[in-house]
């Protein structure tokens, strides 16, 4: 039955998730309070009472456990997603990220292999205590063998937590929890997946190439609507998949602009916007007008709530980043 | 269903009494109308509404005692069931463009067509200060690579005058380079030669004894400055660039350690470096090393000037023509020689006392007969 | 405050090989009896082997079983081929047992991630060697869980040493399995040292298997070196998760007779008399006089014995020499199950850095 009211990105990740449970008995749900709560964001909500504990389970507390039964159930041939409560906690299941789940296929050749999601909330900027903010994306996206996605919207959190779900391999989903409800869309329950490994042009433009994942994005197309009115044309990029990272479209883009702004609300050094960079620049070094810029959040730890804003970047930082780009090296 | 729950009221007041309501369920309210007056045990506050909406309920009548914490008022609303969740969740206002309808998948038709040129990072820029299109050149470099040279080529902009070259062209650079760092002070005064003997008109010999002395009387004009790291290099002789100027533009050569020689060593030694230069024999090496510099334009025209200092000297004299002037001497109007001096110092090394001090032991020197 | 709850002990047969009590039925079976003495001589054969391999160069560091051959040998046993093994790094014998072929332990040792490969029928779903200590206990718990979702009479069985219990992903598996009643057996290879910690500095717990007590679980101890005994209790604790009735924590207690690993010098912190006294107790030797007194044992066999085990371990050290180079790309190739376009050029970069290298991959 196809959903018509607009939903959140929450809902949409619900939606996903009950969908991939109806269509594949192998799809289990795991985590901390998934279970009669629904999660404590309630992106869980009504799979506990349709499917029952057998497939969605209330784990104890403890994240290193939760990261790796959902290795171990992966390799029996089940769908787990595991759903660790905000990305501050992933750290105690890292072990089991980077030394089995991302290896196990490579390291069996084959024989087995892990196909398993983990979702967590991810991002600043709701207020939150310590911890529950966080941004570490970048030690994730270093591991090979993992898949690291981050959706920018309903309509693509649906599809792509379908396609991480059927994924053969472990994909790591990062829920920008600043969206997870200020932004409504309908969203069709049709079962379609979008495609991993791919970047999504949010809006074409021909004179500077915006280039951003998660929230951040709010605060790039917003900062693409002002430049327009300053006569700057820009294209947006939403990276979604951070790796296998799509260059092709960045470059594309960038080839086309000749200029280029990553935004990111992780820390500035070694963050994913480094990688961008360094590719755009090896690749298309003879067609950059400018350099390419980053607007991030900084190299301290990101602030409590109080003045958390002022670390994210904004609107105004990401405007006068694309309006120096456009200056070049006039002064 | 929104619940606003009485508020701390301060001072640790931890209860108030309903006093009158101000609104009923089916009001729609502003943020900050009042909702209610409550009395506490030592004041009637009036309680503000925290947002706009519309209240559905409100709980307690006049009389009723009601603690921090407990439900004043509902609002109606969606009552979203936002979760166990820490932080606040912004809800849905507006549209955003992260809800439009179409995204494309991959790169834009507009991207993926494109057919960037390649150019060289420097080639761009001179072609931007140039005005030459790149759009229409071949670019002789590998792969089609625009190189600088392309875009010179392309420069088919008439030149507006001739291009300066040589000794024209790297006064024009050094100049503009100076001007930049610089920060120049010119102080001029009069030297009245009616001392020396009828006739001595050259004062070129004499000009250079007499900064030697001045230098020698304040050292601090006779110093390199490293403008970048504010650093000073005092110099142990005064090496004195000479400005002559020549058909092909100017020079300045150096005259070396003119404190230690006499004044037959430094007329022998001006001739030689004046014979060289405009014969284009000089050696490079005797252009440069200058610790200060003389500029006698006096065998030209002119009285005061403020010439420019080449960083890293730190002063400049400037000498102009001899004229015969009536002053007053002893109570009495003469007319005696007297030769204009101009003395400009960069101000980042040199103060005004010490340019001042070095003018007057200059003057003085020269103004003596012998 | 020490815990005063009993945990049960359990031997067969003592050092010399004489029953200490009634033994359980099964051991009338003599062939059961031989199979393990046979397999018991081949580990300790091969294991030898490997050793020799290592301080020869042609393999890398390698984790002996010397003293430890009964534990994987019954566990390996009393497990079916429909069950899962989820071993840590000390299980030569579990592996062996279990089908995997010797080439294909020498080519893991060796470096070569095709030794994780195995086409063994009966070990097609066992997880390969586990490094990092203790997470094999979480994976088979995730294995457990899977039998449960999808009610699958099957037992994942998980190995670990005494070090290991000290960890985090430990005592976090025997919780879930405790409160999900998972069909998971931990099998503790007690072997008293955790490269040079002695087991007293791993925890004030009288025996490990008393920390199943905190996860709600039976845990119990046997006599490590003695085969009937572990392959009894395995059995039962197997059967028991079979049957829906939980988790197992048995706790084998031995000794480490040989280093830590290939890399570690023992001599540097144990004592020579202790080692010596420990040998004593070893598994084999005790078997080996059991079935002599039963009469199915003798001199002549032996020598037949090391003959043929001699053949077979040579032939496999053969297989494992002429291996064929292994392709330098199969570390693209099974990175993902299809390997992005974007990442073609790295994997021809790696081939050209190989080929430079010229030659034998084993350098």
């Amino acid at each position: 039955m196809a959903e018509r009211k607009p939903v959140c990105m929450v809902e949409a990740i619900n939606l996903a998730l009950h969908r991939a449970m109806a269509d594949d008995p192998d799809v289990v749900v795991l985590g901390e309070d998934v279970g009669p709560n629904g999660g404590v964001f309630r992106a869980t909500v009504g799979l506990h009472e349709r499917f029952g504990f057998r497939r969605v389970m209330d784990t104890p507390l403890a994240e290193t456990l939760i990261t790796g039964i959902a290795v171990g159930m992966a390799a029996q041939g089940l769908k787990p997603v595991a759903e660790i409560q905000f990305m501050g906690f992933i750290y105690a299941g890292m072990e089991h990220l980077v030394s089995h789940a991302s290896r196990l296929r490579s390291r069996t050749r084959g024989r087995l292999s892990c196909p398993m999601v983990m979702r967590t909330p991810h991002g600043g900027g709701i207020h939150a205590p310590e911890h529950h903010g966080e941004s570490t994306e970048a030690l994730l996206a270093h591991v090979p063998g993992l898949r690291v996605v981050v959706p920018s919207s309903p309509r693509r959190a649906y599809g792509l937590l379908l396609a991480a779900i059927a994924d053969p391999d472990p994909v790591i989903f990062l829920e920008p929890s600043r969206l997870y409800r200020s932004v409504q869309q309908v969203v069709e329950d049709d079962g379609q997946a979008l495609p991993l490994d791919t970047c999504f042009t949010l809006r074409e433009g021909k004179d500077l190439t915006l280039v951003s994942w998660g929230a951040a994005l709010k605060e790039t197309l917003e900062a693409a609507s002002r430049l327009a009115e300053e006569g700057i044309d820009c294209e947006v990029i939403d990276v979604a998949t951070l790796k296998p990272l799509d260059g092709d479209t960045i470059l594309a883009s960038v080839g086309k602009t000749g200029r280029c702004v990553i935004v990111h609300e992780a820390a500035r050094s070694y963050g994913p916007g480094a990688e961008i960079a360094a590719l755009v620049q090896e690749q298309l070094f003879y067609s950059l007008h400018a350099p390419v810029q980053r607007v991030t959040g900084f190299d301290c730890v990101i602030p409590y709530a109080r003045q958390e804003m002022a670390y994210l970047p904004d609107v105004d930082s990401i405007c006068e980043a694309g309006r120096q780009t456009m200056r070049g090296n006039d002064q | 269903m929104k619940q606003f729950k009485l508020p701390d009221l301060g001072e640790g007041l931890q209860e108030a009494e309903i006093v009158e309501w101000h609104v009923k369920a089916g009001d729609e309210v502003a943020v900050d109308q009042l909702l209610v007056s409550v009395e506490t045990a030592k004041a009637i506050v009036e309680v503000p509404s925290p947002q706009a909406g519309v209240i559905s309920r409100c709980f307690g009548a006049s009389g009723d005692l009601l603690h921090v914490g407990e439900p004043l008022v509902e609002f109606e609303g969606e009552g979203e069931d936002s979760g166990t969740v820490v932080g606040n969740l912004g809800h849905a206002s507006g549209t955003s463009d992260l809800a439009a309808d179409d995204f494309i998948i991959g790169a834009a038709p507009s991207s993926r067509d494109a057919r960037p040129l390649p150019v060289m990072p420097a080639a761009r820029e001179l072609a931007r200060r140039l005005g030459v299109e790149l759009g229409q050149l071949e670019g002789s470099g590998p792969g089609g690579l625009v190189t600088v040279a392309d875009v010179q080529a392309a420069d088919t902009q008439p030149t507006a005058g001739e291009a300066l070259r040589s000794v024209r062209r790297t006064m024009a650079k050094n100049m503009s380079r100076a001007h930049a760092e610089v920060v120049p002070v010119t102080i001029v005064e009069d030297a009245d030669l009616h001392q020396w003997d009828a006739g001595a008109r050259d004062p070129m010999v004499r000009l250079a004894r007499a900064i030697a002395r001045a230098c020698q009387a304040e050292p601090a004009l006779n110093v390199g400055f490293d403008g970048a790291r504010l650093s000073i290099t005092r110099h142990q002789h005064i090496d004195l660039g000479v400005a002559v100027d020549t058909p092909d533009g100017l020079f300045v050569p150096v005259l070396r350690d003119v404190g230690n020689r006499d004044a037959e060593d430094l007329r022998q030694g001006l001739a030689r470096l004046r014979a060289d230069v405009l014969n284009r024999s000089i050696p490079p090496r005797e252009l440069m090393g200058a610790t200060i510099t003389l500029s006698n334009y006096g065998t030209l025209f002119g009285r005061y000037a403020s010439p420019v200092i080449m960083p890293p000297q730190v002063a400049i004299i400037g000498a102009g023509v001899i004229r015969e002037q009536a002053v007053a001497h002893q109570g009495q109007v003469a007319v005696h020689p007297i030769l204009p001096v101009s003395l400009t110092v960069d101000h980042r090394a040199v103060t005004g006392g010490e340019a001042a001090r070095f003018l007057k032991a200059l003057v003085e020197d020269l103004q003596a007969a012998e | 405050m020490p815990l005063s709850v009993p945990i049960s002990y359990t031997r067969y047969l003592d050092d010399h090989g004489q029953p200490s009590g009634e033994l359980p039925g099964w051991v009338d079976d003599p062939q059961l009896l031989l199979d393990f003495h046979r397999q018991m001589t081949l580990v300790r054969a091969f294991d030898q082997k490997c050793v020799a391999l290592q301080r020869t160069g042609q393999i890398g560091t390698y984790a002996s079983t010397l003293g430890q051959e009964a534990i994987g040998t019954a566990l390996g046993r009393a497990m079916t081929e429909a069950d899962v093994l989820i071993p840590y790094y000390r299980d030569t014998a579990t592996q062996l047992q279990r089908g995997v072929a010797m080439q294909d332990i020498l080519a893991y040792w060796g470096g070569d991630e095709r030794g994780s490969a195995w086409t063994a029928p009966g070990a097609l779903e066992d997880f390969p060697i586990c490094v990092p200590i203790a997470t094999q206990a979480c994976h088979a718990c995730g294995v457990a869980s899977a039998f449960r979702i999808r009610q699958q009479p099957r037992v994942a069985v998980t190995t670990c040493g005494d070090g290991a219990t000290s960890k985090g992903d430990f005592l976090e598996s025997l919780n879930l399995a405790g409160v999900w009643q998972l069909p998971v057996v931990f099998v503790v290879n007690n072997n008293q040292w955790a490269i040079s910690v002695p087991r007293s500095l791993q925890s004030a717990a009288p025996t490990l298997a008393h920390k199943a007590l905190a996860a709600g679980i039976p845990g119990e101890q046997v006599d490590g070196n003695d085969v009937l005994a572990v392959y009894d209790r395995i059995s039962i604790a197997i059967e028991r998760a079979r049957a829906g009735k939980g988790p197992t924590l048995v706790e084998c207690v031995t000794y480490r007779l040989g280093d830590h690993t290939t890399s570690d010098d023992a001599s540097r912190y144990r004592d020579a008399d202790e080692l010596s006294e420990a040998w004593k107790h070893e598994p084999i030797g005790r078997l080996q006089r059991f079935l002599h007194g039963q009469g199915l044992w003798d001199e002549e066999k032996e020598q037949q014995l090391q003959r043929d085990l001699g053949e077979r371990i040579n032939a496999a050290v053969e297989a494992f020499r002429s291996l064929p180079e292994a392709d330098p790309g199969a570390a693209f190739d099974h990175l993902f199950a299809e390997l992005p376009e974007r990442y073609r050029q790295q994997r021809d970069e790696l081939l050209i850095r190989a080929a430079a290298l010229g030659g034998s991959a084993h350098g």
